[in-house]
C-alpha cells in the first residue's frame, strides 16, 4: 500500500476507534445502527495494530471493508517487520472468524461446557475470589497469560497484587531463557538483545531458525535478506550449523550438520581456531584450553576442515554475528552453548556492532520456566482454587507432557479460561469467558525497548466476546466490594485504563500514535563488556535408550508452539522442506529407515520414557543419522475433522514425549532432553505431499549462477537479450504492461505469500485427501529444488505461480475465449464464461491453473473474510493467479484521480507486499525505469522453460550459490 | 450351393425382423440395467461435480476423453465401408455395410455424450456452438475442441443421412411385405418409393456423391480428434504424426467392432449365406492391414521421440515404457500388433472363434491406446513439481461401463426394426433373373 | 392425364424379357414409359437411360460444397473480428486453423444439398403410391408401365404378352 492510501485509513482511525470498540454481544457482523463516516461502503479503511500471533509484535495494517476485516497487512511504519508479515500473520484472519469460536460465556455442567450469561459467568468466579480473599487464600489464586508486557500486563499485575492473588505467570513455551542466562554470565545482562542481522558480512547460527520462529522471524529474516541476498555484487555468507536440515539451514550458504547437542563445542572448537590463526582476541584463549578440536570433530561429525574454513570466514569477517538458538541448542547444556557463541562474537569483536544490548526483546519479561514448573506443582499439591488462563496459552498441549501440567490443572477447583476457541486445556476448564481476537481489542505490545505497539479494535467483535481487561476490572471491583472511579481498580473499561497508561506517553497525540500503530523511539545501544572464562561446554545429556534416537521436537513455521494449528490456511500452506500439509509427522533418518524397513507414509510409534505418539514417517536424507526430528504444535481444530482431514489416532506434538528435564545453568525446558524408540505399527498413514520430486531432472526450472560469475556479470551488465523468433508480429500494448519479477537468491521459501494470496483472492481450502490427489487450489506455490549430493543438497525456493506467457499456451485451445490475453499484458481467465473442458490445465506447462473440482464451502463465519473485489468461483470453472487484478485496477483509478499514470509501488501484488524479503517486484514493463524492468534486465534474469517459447511475464532472477557451498 | 434368388433375399432379411425370443430380451434388460447405473454416476457427478471422477492436476483429462476417442474410432468403419469401399467396388462389402453404418451412427452418439460428460459446467456446454447471442462472443475457432464441434457433428449429420437414403428402397420392401399399423409406419419411412427408373437414376447418382463427400471426411473426423492432442504442446502429444497415426487406428478398431457385430447376427439369424467366409477373410485382411501399419506408427512414434534428442520426450517415453503405465503400454503392443498377425494364416482368416477372440483384443488395445497417450502422457509431463498418478473412481469407471450399454441398447434395437442387412444391395450381387440362361448373367 | 391415357402394366420374372419388352416398345415408339426394379440392374439401365440426360443432382453438390466452404471462412473471420481477443499471441483472423472449420462445412452443406437434390428431383416424397405399381416390384418382379393414348392399348399388350410378361394389366 502506498503513503496516500496510508494516510486516507488513518485519518479513519480516531473515530473507528470509538465506535468499533463498544463492547456488547454482538452477533451480526456490521452492529452499526447509525452508519458513521469512515465506513463508506465499497471503501476500504485500515485500521494499524499489532499481530498477536507470537510474540515478535509486527505491525499490521487491517483491511476494513465495510466493517469487515478482509486482509492484515505489515504496517510499512513498525519499525518491527517494516511492512511484511509471516504466514501466521497473514492466517490471523482464520482466527477472528473461526468456526469454533466461543459463542459466549460458557460454564461447565457435568461433560460439557454450557453458555452462560455474563453475569452468571462471572459470578462463579466473583465468589470464589472472594471466599478465598475473605479467608486470607489470595495465594490460592493464579494468573497465567501469554507474554503481556504492555497495559494489560500491568493491569492484571495491578489486580493481582488488589486481590493479594499470586504472581502473575507470563508463559511462553519457548522463553529463550538460555540466551537471557548466558547473556548474564558473559555479559552481566540478562536480556536478549537486538541483533542486527543487516551489518554482518558473515552469519554463523548454531541451530538457531530465524527464518521460521527465532525470536522476531520477520524481521530478522527482512534483514538476512539485506545482508545476504546478492546486490550490485555484493551479498554475505551465512553458515548454519544443525542436526538437521531446516528451512532455515536450507537459505544456509553452508549447512553444517553436527551430532545433536554438540553446537557449544563446535563453537569453541571454530573459536580456539580463529585464536590460532591469529584472527582475533587473545584474551579469549583461556576459554578454550580445554578444547581438543579432533576430539570434538569426532564427537559432534564435523569434520576438522570445515571448522578451519568457517573459523577463517567468521573470523575475517568484519563484522560477523554468531548466534544461538532453536531446538538443538536447548539442551541440558544450552547456557553453556550460548556462553561459547557469546564467546565468539566477543572474540571477534561483534559486540555492539551486530549485537547489541539496550533495544532489547520482549522475551526477556518471560517467566522462567522454574516459576512455571514451581506454579504446576502447587497445583498439583491442591494448593491453588483457581486458575485464570488468558487467550494464547494452552499449556496442556504446549508444555512438555513431563511437566505433568493436564493431572495438575485436575486438582484445581476452579479452571477460568480466556481463549478464544476450544483446545486442550479449554477442554479442562469450568469457566470460558471467552477474550476478545487481538484484531477486536484495545492493547499494547512492546516487542523490543523503544519500540511500543498500539492494539486498536478493527472491527466489531464476531462473537460475544470481552476483553480480558474489562473482565479482570468488573471481577476485580466486585470482589473488592469497591466501584467504579474509586479503590485499586477505578478504570471504567480497559480502553479507558489504557488510554490513561498511555497519556505521559502520547501527550495528547493519541489518535496519531493510533495512526502510526504506537510510538517508537532509537534506544542507545548499552556497552558491555565480556567476562571472557572457561566454559565446559560437554554434548547435550539425553534422556531414555541409549540406542534410541535423539528427538528434535522443532517449533513449526506454521503453528509456532500450536497457536497456528486451529486455522486451515496454514495447515493447508505446505511445510516448505517436506512438502507436505496437514498430518503431523516423524522425519526419520534414510540410514534408519532403510534399516527399519519404513517408507514414507508408514506409521511409526514414537516411544520415549515419558510417552508415545503415532506419526507417518518421512524419510529425510539429510537428517543426523542419530536424531529423529518432529515438528511441535500439530493439533487440528474441531471443525477441521472430518471435513478436511481425519481425526489422529494419539497427539500429534512431540511435547507429549518430552520429561520434566530443564537446562541446569537458566532452568528453561529443555527441549532436546530425550531419546525416543521407533516401532512400526504396520499400519499406513500417506502424507499429503504436495510436491512429486524436488529433482528438476535437469530442466532448468530454478536455475543459480556462481557468485564469482554474477559479480562479473553485474559489472559487465547483461549482453543483448536474444530476441525469440516468431512468425507472428510482436503483441502491442497500448496502455500498460504488467510484469514480476521474483528473485530466487532472496526468497527464503517461507510459505506468506502462499497465504497472502489465498486470503486476498479468495482461496478455498480443500482438504488432505484432495490436497494429496493434486487438486489443492493455492494460486501461487513455493516449490524446493534439491541439487548436489542427497545428504548435503543444496537447496532452491522457487516461488511458482501463473507466468502470464505472451504466448500463452492456455489461451488458444480454449474454444469458449475463457482464456485470452488482456491489452496489459495478463491471461486473462474469464470466470462465467469457462465450460470446464480443463484444457487449458493440460496444456499448460508449468501446471498453475486450479480447478474447482467441488463447490468448495467457507464454513461459517469465514465466509465474511472474503475479499468484495474477488469473485468466489462456482464448482466446475478453471482459475488461477491473476496478478491481483484488483489492486491493478485500484491503483489504476487512484492514479487517474491524481491525473498520472501508475508508478512503481501504487500497486503491490499481495504476495509482493507481505514478502519479508521483498523478493517479488511489481510493475509496468514498459517504463524502462521501473524496478521490474531494471530486474527483467539483469544479467541474472532468466525465464523459466523458456525454451517453450511461451514469453512468460514472470522473470526469475539466478540464485547465487556462494563458491564453497 | 445355389445362390439364393431375389425372393429368397427378402424372406431372410424379413425373417431377421421377426419378433424377438425371451433371450433378446433378457439381453436388453441386462444392458438397460447396466446404462441406468451409468446414468446415476453421471447425475452424481452433475450434481457434486468432477472431482467425483478421478481427475487431478496433471491429469485434467483422462478416462472419459480415452473413451470418447474409442467410440469416435469405432464410428469410422461404417462410413469407410459404405463410401470408401462403394467407391473401389468392393462388391464384399454389401452384406455387412447396414450393420457397419448403424454401428457408426450409435458409435458416433455414444461418443458424443463424452464431451458433455467431461465438461466441469456441461450445462454451459451450448457455449462451444456458433449461435448469436448478445454479447457478439462467439467460440473460439483456434481450438481443437471447436473443430471437434464441427467435424464431429458434421460426421453424424452426413453418415446419418447416408444411412436413412440407403434404407429408403429396403424400407419399401418391408412396407409392401408387413401390414397394419408396421405397414404404416415403413409406409412413411419409405417416401413413397417404388423403385421406378427416375428413382433409381437420382437415387443412384446421389449415393455416389454421398460417397465421394463422405470419403474425405472420414479421414478428416479423426484427424481433428488427433489434434486435439498434437495441438496440444504435452510432450507426447505434440507430434505431427498424429493424424494418419489416429486414422488407421481407428479403421482398425472399427473393423474390429463390425466383425464383434456381424459374427453373432450371422450366427443368430442364420445368414450364412449372404455373409460367406470371403466376407469374413476380407475383414480378417483389413484388421491385419491396419495392425500392421499401426504397429509401424508406433515403431514411429518411439524413433521420432528417440531421434530429437529432446530430454523431455525421451523423459516422457522412458517414464511411459517402464513406471507405473508400462503394464497398459505393453498390453496395448500385444493385442494391437501381436494378437493381429494370426490373420497370416489362412484357416485363422474364416474361422469366426478366432476372428472374435482377436477383435476382442484388438478393442482392448486400441481403448487403452487412447488411454496410454492421455494419461501417462499428462502425468509425466514438462513440470516435475506437478508428475503424478491418475486413479479411477466408480465414477468414471461406471460412466465408461454405461456407455457400451448405452452402445449395445441402440444396437439390439436397430436390428430388430430394420433390415440389417441390405436387400437391395444384396440382390444386386446376385445373378439377375434370366429366362435363358446364356444372356446376360454376371457382371 | 387420367381419362386421356391409358396405362398399361407388364409384370416380368426376368431381366432379359423385360429389357426385350423394353427395346421392343421403344422401337414401336412408346418412350412415355417407366420401369419399376427391386434392384438397379445393367441391362435395364442401358435401354431406359440411353436417351437421357445425366441426373442433375451433382449441382446441389457443387453448390451446397461452394456454400459451405464460403460460409465457414465467412462465420470465422468475421466472429474472430467481433471482440478481436488475442489468444496464445496469434493473428485475429488466424487462417490455418479456419480451414478445418470451412473444411467441415463443406461437406455438411455439400451432403445436405444432394440430399435435398435426390428428394427433389426424385420426385420424393410420394404420398400415395401411383396406379401402376406393384408390391411385388421391390421384391423380384420387373414391371414396365407403358402411358399411351386410349385406343392403342391392344398392340401394347401385345408387345408385352410376347416379349414374356407373366401378367399384363391395365390400371
Amino acid at each position: 500500500m502506498n503513503r496516500r492510501d496510508f494516510f486516507k485509513i488513518v485519518t479513519a482511525t480516531g473515530a473507528a476507534a470509538a465506535t468499533a470498540g463498544c463492547q456488547g454481544a454482538s452477533e451480526q457482523i456490521l452492529p452499526l445502527v447509525v452508519p458513521n463516516e469512515q465506513l463508506v461502503p465499497g471503501v476500504a479503511s485500515w485500521f494499524a495494530t499489532v499481530c498477536r500471533e507470537c510474540p515478535a509484535g509486527c505491525g499490521v495494517l487491517a483491511r476494513n471493508r465495510d466493517g469487515r476485516v478482509v486482509k492484515l497487512e505489515g504496517n510499512p511504519d513498525h519499525p518491527v517487520g517494516q511492512g511484511a508479515l509471516c504466514v501466521r500473520g497473514q492466517a490471523a484472519l482464520q482466527g477472528l472468524y473461526h468456526p469454533d469460536r466461543f459463542p459466549g460465556p460458557l460454564v461447565r455442567e457435568g461433560a460439557g461446557l454450557k453458555p452462560a450469561t455474563w453475569e452468571n459467568a462471572q459470578k462463579i468466579l466473583v465468589d470464589r475470589l472472594g471466599a478465598l480473599r475473605g479467608g486470607g487464600r489470595g495465594r490460592a489464586v493464579a494468573l497465567v497469560t501469554q507474554l503481556e508486557n504492555g497495559s494489560l500486563g500491568a493491569l492484571a499485575d495491578t489486580w493481582a497484587r488488589a486481590l493479594g492473588t499470586r504472581a502473575r505467570v507470563t508463559l511462553e513455551p519457548f522463553g529463550y531463557e538460555a540466551i537471557r542466562a548466558a547473556n548474564r554470565i558473559t555479559f552481566g545482562r540478562a536480556a536478549v538483545p537486538h541483533y542486527a542481522f543487516e551489518e554482518a558480512r558473515v552469519v554463523l547460527s548454531f541451530g538457531a531458525d530465524f527464518v521460521e520462529t527465532w525470536l522476531s522471524p520477520v524481521a530478522y529474516t527482512r534483514a538476512f535478506a539485506r545482508m545476504h541476498t546478492f546486490r550490485d555484487g555484493r551479498a554475505g555468507t551465512f553458515i548454519h550449523v544443525e542436526p538437521r536440515q531446516s528451512l532455515t539451514a536450507a537459505n544456509a550458504d553452508e549447512w553444517i550438520r553436527n551430532a545433536p547437542g554438540t553446537e557449544g563445542l563446535v563453537a569453541l572448537a571454530i573459536l580456539k581456531l580463529m585464536l590460532e590463526d591469529g584472527l582475533v582476541d587473545r584474551r579469549f584463549a583461556d576459554a578454550v584450553v580445554g578444547i581438543d578440536v579432533k576430539k570434538v570433530a569426532a564427537g559432534s561429525g564435523v569434520d576438522e576442515a570445515t571448522l578451519r574454513h568457517v573459523a577463517k570466514a567468521f573470523g575475517h569477517a568484519r563484522p560477523g554475528l554468531a548466534i544461538g538458538g532453536g531446538v538443538a541448542v536447548s539442551g541440558s547444556n544450552a547456557t553453556r552453548t550460548q556462553v561459547a557463541i557469546n564467546l565468539l562474537n566477543a572474540a571477534a569483536g561483534n559486540v555492539g556492532r551486530t549485537i547489541r544490548f539496550g533495544p532489547d526483546a520482549a522475551w526477556g519479561k518471560v517467566t522462567p520456566y522454574a516459576e512455571v514448573a514451581d506454579l504446576v506443582e502447587a497445583m498439583a499439591r491442591g494448593e491453588i482454587e483457581v486458575l485464570l488462563l488468558g487467550q494464547g496459552v494452552n499449556p496442556v498441549h504446549a508444555l512438555p507432557a513431563g511437566l505433568k501440567f493436564a493431572a495438575a490443572v485436575r486438582k484445581v477447583g476452579l479452571v477460568v479460561s480466556f481463549a478464544t476457541q476450544p483446545d486442550e486445556t479449554t477442554a479442562l476448564a469450568h469457566v470460558v469467558l471467552p477474550d476478545t481476537h487481538w484484531l477486536e481489542a484495545w492493547g499494547d505490545f512492546s516487542p523490543r525497548e523503544g519500540v511500543t505497539g498500539l492494539l486498536q479494535p478493527t472491527m466489531a467483535p464476531v462473537r460475544d466476546a470481552r476483553q480480558t481487561g474489562d473482565v479482570l476490572l468488573g471481577v476485580g471491583r466486585a470482589v473488592l466490594g469497591s466501584e467504579e472511579g474509586k479503590g485499586p481498580l477505578p478504570w471504567a473499561s480497559f480502553e479507558q485504563y489504557l488510554k490513561a497508561a498511555w497519556e505521559p506517553a502520547v501527550r495528547g497525540e493519541w489518535a496519531g500514535a493510533l495512526r502510526q500503530g504506537g510510538v517508537w523511539r532509537e534506544v542507545a545501544p548499552v556497552a558491555v563488556q565480556a567476562k571472557a572464562g572457561p566454559v565446559e561446554a560437554g554434548a547435550a545429556a539425553l534422556e531414555g535408550d541409549a540406542s534410541g534416537f535423539a528427538l528434535l521436537p522443532y517449533p513449526s513455521l506454521r503453528f509456532y508452539d500450536g497457536r497456528g494449528a486451529s486455522h486451515a490456511w496454514l495447515q493447508e500452506s505446505p511445510d516448505t522442506m517436506t512438502q507436505a500439509v496437514w498430518d503431523a509427522w516423524v522425519e526419520v533418518p534414510a540410514e534408519a529407515a532403510t534399516r527399519l524397513g519404513v517408507a514414507t507414509g508408514d506409521v511409526l510409534r514414537v516411544t520415549s520414557p515419558h510417552g508415545a505418539i503415532e506419526l507417518p514417517a518421512y524419510v529425510s536424507a539429510t537428517l543426523h543419522p542419530t536424531a529423529v526430528a518432529i515438528p511441535l504444535g500439530h493439533r487440528y481444530a474441531p471443525y477441521h475433522v472430518p471435513r478436511y482431514v481425519a481425526a489422529a489416532p494419539t497427539a500429534m506434538t512431540p511435547a507429549a514425549l518430552l520429561g520434566p528435564a530443564r537446562d541446569a545453568a537458566s532452568g528453561g525446558a529443555a527441549w532436546l532432553g530425550v531419546r525416543v524408540t521407533l516401532a512400526k505399527t504396520g499400519a499406513r498413514r500417506p502424507l499429503a505431499i504436495l510436491q512429486a520430486t524436488h529433482d528438476q531432472d535437469h530442466r532448468e526450472l530454478a536455475q543459480h549462477v556462481d557468485l564469482r560469475a554474477a559479480r562479473e556479470q553485474a559489472l559487465r551488465g547483461r549482453a543483448a537479450p536474444h530476441e525469440p523468433i516468431s512468425m507472428y508480429a510482436d503483441h502491442v500494448y497500448p496502455g500498460y504492461h504488467w510484469g514480476l519479477a521474483i528473485d530466487v537468491d532472496a526468497c527464503v521459501g517461507c510459505q506468506a505469500c502462499v497465504v497472502a494470496c489465498q486470503a486476498e483472492n479468495n482461496v478455498p481450502v480443500a482438504g488432505k485427501a484432495s490436497a494429496a490427489y493434486g487438486r489443492q487450489l493455492h494460486w501461487i506455490r513455493i516449490e524446493r529444488w534439491a541439487e548436489g549430493p542427497a545428504a548435503q543438497p543444496t537447496n532452491t525456493f522457487l516461488p511458482m505461480l501463473c507466468q502470464h506467457c505472451e504466448v500463452a499456451p492456455c489461451e488458444p485451445v480454449c474454444p469458449v475465449f475463457a482464456a485470452y490475453r488482456t491489452e496489459e499484458g495478463l491471461n486473462g481467465q474469464v470466470y462465467n464464461r469457462c465450460v470446464g473442458t480443463r484444457y487449458c490445465g493440460n496444456n499448460c506447462p508449468y501446471h498453475v491453473r486450479r480447478f474447482n473440482w467441488f463447490q468448495y464451502e467457507f464454513p461459517a463465519p469465514l465466509e465474511v473474510q472474503l475479499n468484495p473485489d474477488v469473485t468466489v468461483r462456482q464448482l466446475g470453472i478453471m482459475e488461477k493467479c491473476t496478478m491481483c487484478i484488483q489492486r491493478i485496477i485500484a491503483g489504476k483509478d487512484h492514479a487517474r484521480d491524481e491525473k498520472r499514470t501508475v508508478r512503481d509501488g501504487d500497486i503491490l501484488t499481495a504476495c509482493q507486499q507481505t514478502c519479508p524479503t521483498q523478493a517479488i517486484t511489481f510493475g509496468d514493463l514498459k517504463g524502462e525505469k521501473n524496478a521490474v524492468s531494471a530486474l527483467r534486465h539483469s544479467p541474472r534474469a532468466y525465464t523459466v522453460l523458456e525454451e517453450l517459447g511461451t514469453r512468460p511475464g514472470v522473470t526469475y532472477l539466478k540464485k547465487v550459490v556462494r563458491e564453497h557451498a | 450351393m445355389r445362390p439364393p434368388t431375389f425372393a429368397d433375399v427378402n424372406r431372410d432379411v424379413l425373417r431377421t425382423l421377426e419378433p424377438p425370443g425371451n433371450r433378446y430380451f433378457a439381453w436388453m434388460c441386462v444392458v438397460a440395467l447396466i446404462l441406468s447405473a451409468g446414468i446415476l454416476f453421471w447425475a452424481g457427478q452433475v450434481w457434486w461435480g468432477i472431482g467425483m471422477a478421478g481427475k487431478r492436476v496433471p491429469q485434467m483429462w483422462a478416462l472419459y476423453i480415452t473413451t470418447f476417442v474409442f467410440w469416435i474410432g469405432i464410428g469410422h468403419a461404417g462410413t469407410l465401408i459404405s463410401a470408401v469401399l462403394y467407391l473401389f467396388r468392393a462388391r464384399w462389402r454389401t452384406s455387412i455395410y447396414r450393420a457397419a453404418e448403424a454401428m457408426t451412427i450409435f458409435a458416433v452418439m455414444t461418443a458424443g455424450l463424452f464431451p458433455l460428460i467431461h465438461a466441469g459446467r456441461m450445462w454451459f456446454a451450448y457455449f462451444l456452438l456458433p449461435y448469436p447471442n448478445q454479447r457478439y462472443l462467439w467460440p473460439n475457432f483456434r481450438s481443437p475442441l471447436v473443430w471437434d464441434v464441427f467435424a464431429i457433428s458434421t460426421y453424424f449429420s452426413i453418415s446419418t443421412v447416408f444411412f436413412i437414403v440407403g434404407l429408403v428402397p429396403d424400407v419399401a420392401a418391408l412396407r409392401d411385405a408387413s401390414t397394419g399399423w408396421r405397414r404404416r409406419i415403413y409406409a412413411m419411412l419409405a417416401l413413397g418409393w417404388e423403385g421406378s427408373d427416375t428413382q433409381w437414376r437420382h437415387y443412384r447418382r446421389a449415393y455416389g456423391l454421398f460417397a465421394a463427400l463422405a470419403t474425405p471426411l472420414v479421414l478428416s473426423v479423426h484427424s481433428v480428434v488427433s489434434w486435439d492432442f498434437a495441438m496440444a504442446l504435452v510432450p507426447g502429444w505434440h507430434s505431427t504424426l498424429f493424424a494418419p497415426f489416429f486414422v488407421d487406428g481407428a479403421i482398425f478398431s472399427g473393423f474390429a467392432m463390425v466383425a464383434v457385430l456381424v459374427l453373432p447376427m450371422r450366427h443368430f439369424f442364420g445368414l450364412h449365406a449372404y455373409i460367406q467366409d470371403r466376407h469374413l477373410d476380407a475383414i480378417s485382411k483389413l484388421i491385419l492391414v491396419t495392425g500392421l501399419v499401426l504397429t509401424y506408427f508406433y515403431v514411429c512414434e518411439i524413433f521420432t521421440s528417440l531421434y530429437s534428442g529432446d530430454h523431455i520426450e525421451k523423459a516422457s517415453l522412458f517414464w511411459k515404457v517402464t513406471k507405473t503405465y508400462a503394464w497398459a503400454l505393453w498390453l496395448m503392443y500385444f493385442c494391437n500388433c501381436v494378437a493381429p498377425l494370426v490373420f497370416f494364416v489362412r484357416k485363422a482368416r474364416t474361422n469366426p472363434v478366432v476372428i472374435y477372440v482377436v477383435s476382442i483384443l484388438v478393442l482392448i488395445g486400441m481403448w487403452f491406446e487412447r488411454f496410454n497417450i492421455i494419461v501417462p502422457s499428462l502425468g509425466h509431463g514438462f513440470y516435475p513439481y506437478a508428475w503424478g498418478i491418475f486413479v479411477p473412481s466408480a465414477t468414471d469407471t461406471g460412466i465408461l461401463i454405461g456407455s457400451f450399454a448405452w452402445f449395445f441398447l441402440l444396437f439390439l434395437g436397430f436390428i430388430k426394426v430394420m433390415p440389417s442387412l441390405s436387400i437391395v444391395e444384396v440382390k444386386e450381387t446376385l445373378p439377375p433373373p434370366m429366362r435363358d440362361k446364356g444372356h446376360g448373367g454376371q457382371h | 392425364m387420367v381419362g386421356s391415357t391409358e396405362t398399361i402394366v407388364g409384370v416380368f420374372a426376368h431381366v432379359d424379357t423385360t429389357v426385350r419388352a423394353l427395346e421392343e416398345l421403344k422401337a414401336k415408339g412408346y418412350h412415355d414409359l417407366t420401369v419399376y426394379t427391386p434392384v438397379p440392374v445393367h441391362e435395364i439401365e442401358d435401354v431406359v437411360e440411353r436417351d437421357r440426360p445425366v441426373s442433375r443432382v451433382r449441382l446441389f453438390t457443387l453448390l451446397g460444397g461452394l456454400t459451405g466452404a464460403f460460409s465457414g471462412f465467412m462465420l470465422t473471420i468475421w466472429s474472430a473480428m467481433q471482440w478481436n481477443l488475442v489468444t496464445g499471441g496469434k493473428p485475429i483472423a488466424s487462417i490455418p486453423p479456419f480451414v478445418v472449420i470451412a473444411f467441415e462445412l463443406t461437406i455438411l452443406f455439400g451432403g445436405i444439398a444432394t440430399l435435398i437434390g435426390m428428394v427433389v428431383l426424385g420426385r420424393l416424397p410420394k404420398l400415395r403410391p401411383s396406379p401402376a405399381f406393384d408390391p411385388r416390384f421391390t421384391r423380384d418382379r420387373f414391371g414396365v408401365a407403358v402411358h399411351c393414348v386410349p385406343g392403342r392399348g391392344g398392340s401394347v399388350r401385345e408387345i408385352l404378352g410376347a416379349a414374356g410378361a407373366e401378367e399384363v394389366k391395365t390400371v
